[in-house]
């Protein structure tokens, strides 16, 4: 490990290993001696004594309200959150919703966000050149019929007719080469979807209600509007964009979606399926699982503060949260109520709301207190279990017969 | 299907056993049931996990270089 650093001996690396401190400390440590160009060991030994104390300090102590500390500090700057931003930074044609309203949208963990969106990366080939990427695209973005052709209505014959844009198939299908097949493929699905027999020349399709019927014919082009010939139904636009690659310090394409549709897009060929993500945190949760959705609340509260300027949050605070949202193995919201409504105190439940109709059913079902919250014990007048409410002082008394105090009184106080 | 284990999100979970449990609730003055939990369909956890096991979950920490959790599996 300290092969790397030239200036660090075993004599140092032993008094630095010898404090506790976290492998992240002890390298900046070690980095810090580099710059130094070595140090004695008495030096060294200061130094890591330094860090040592100021790493105790920073510590939370026992006891310590962690919970109502990270409220606060994430409620203060929410204070200063705008009510409603739109606009995705860098992806100005994306709206996507921030502030406030994304904030208690993520931990009231709404089963889908206001406008779900998904960054999606590309692999290989697929990356770097615009052609591959527009492939992915048009298998991700949902295909309407408006977009393939035109529709026209003849209602002396009570015929829709479909007139399929050549052009526009063979963009949207770059690897199918002929385009007589996609004329089929469509004509097919308008068929399954409708429940119609369909006929096709060359790009035209035609077809009509069974029964002359004028409404059952509008009926139909209404419908006929709202089929998926292509791609992701939730998707309803993709935006390609060059970005820079941190990974590889090039250049890669990105595309970013309106909608989302995370597992399906994950198995789409060309996806990096290592680093796509969503923004809808259970769709995380539904295809990677409670560890990906705790990191995914963890980047998507931390986004959003940035986004706002207000990245002076500690990540702790937002850890915590994350961690107890997701501490019973799915995604919990944490509401007014606490925890997904859950209380044990019938007393603390009580104090916040409909008094009496908690005091009432926990009646009726005999429930019980065990006094462990803040709110009980202030109501009942004791102290509260946290800081130093929750430490006990034993104290032992002292026979004094004027003389020396007996062995076993000198026992009792040394509790 | 897609490998979820490879996705940058998911850190590794991996099975772990009775000793090393013991030992860990041990150091850490825990109850089995007080760990956080996780559910046995999740898609990151090894296929052979059984409900009443304990995963071990390194995550690449943003306060430090590497931090371990524990998950007991649910039904």
């Amino acid at each position: 490990m300290t092969e790397e650093y030239e200036y660090i001996t075993d004599d140092i690396e032993a008094i630095v290993t010898d404090y506790n401190l976290p492998e992240s400390l002890r390298h900046r440590i070690y980095e810090t001696i580099e710059d130094r160009e070595g140090v004695t060991i008495e030096q060294a030994d200061e130094i890591a004594q330094a860090i040592s104390s100021r790493y105790e300090d920073s510590r939370v102590d026992a006891h310590d309200p962690v919970g109502t500390v990270s409220a606060q500090s994430i409620g203060e700057p929410g204070t200063q959150m705008t009510m409603n931003t739109f606009h995705y930074a860098g992806v100005a044609e994306i709206d996507v919703t921030q502030g406030l309203p994304r904030l208690i949208e993520l931990v009231d963990a709404r089963k889908t966000p206001d406008t779900p969106m998904m960054t999606v990366h590309l692999e290989d080939e697929y990356a770097e050149n615009r052609e591959r990427a527009h492939e992915v695209v048009w298998q991700m973005e949902a295909t309407k019929i408006l977009a393939l052709g035109d529709i026209s209505t003849n209602v002396a014959d009570m015929i829709v007719q479909v007139d399929l844009n050549e052009d526009t198939l063979a963009e949207r299908w770059p690897t199918v080469d002929n385009i007589d097949t996609v004329a089929q493929e469509i004509a097919e699905t308008i068929e399954d979807a409708l429940g119609v027999s369909t006929r096709r020349s060359e790009t035209l399709i035609e077809f009509g209600p069974e029964e002359p019927s004028y409404r059952r014919l509008l009926q139909l082009v209404e419908e006929l509007r709202d089929i998926v010939f292509k791609g992701l139904e939730d998707i309803s636009r993709v935006v390609i964009r060059k970005e820079e690659n941190e990974q590889t310090d090039g250049e890669e394409f990105v595309l970013y979606t309106e909608g989302s549709a995370f597992g399906d897009v994950l198995s789409i060929e060309g996806v990096d399926a290592s680093r796509t993500t969503s923004n809808n945190i259970h769709e995380v949760y539904r295809n990677l699982g409670v560890e990906a959705a705790r990191e995914a609340i963890i980047n998507e509260t931390m986004e959003t503060l940035r986004e706002q300027g207000l990245d002076d949050v500690n990540v702790r605070h937002l850890m915590l949260v994350a961690d107890i949202m997701t501490n019973r193995g799915e995604i919990e919201s944490i509401g007014r109520h606490g925890i997904s409504g859950s209380k044990d105190s019938v007393l603390a439940r009580a104090a916040f709301e409909v008094t009496v109709n908690h005091l009432l059913d926990a009646a009726v079902h005999g429930e019980e207190d065990d006094l462990d919250g803040v709110i009980e014990n202030v109501i009942v007048g004791k102290p509260v279990s946290i800081g130093t409410g929750d430490v006990d002082l034993r104290m032992g008394s002292l026979e004094t017969d004027g003389g020396a105090p007996s062995d076993s009184a000198a026992e009792h106080t040394d509790d | 299907m897609v490998d979820v284990s490879q996705h940058e999100l998911v850190p590794e979970h991996t099975l772990i056993d009775e000793d090393e449990v013991e030992s860990m609730l041990t150091q850490y003055d825990v109850k089995r049931a007080d760990l956080p939990k996780i559910k046995r369909k999740d898609p990151a956890l090894p296929d052979d996990a059984a409900v009443g096991d304990v995963v071990k979950i390194v995550r690449d920490s943003r306060t430090t270089d590497k931090a371990v959790s524990y998950r007991l599996v649910i039904e």
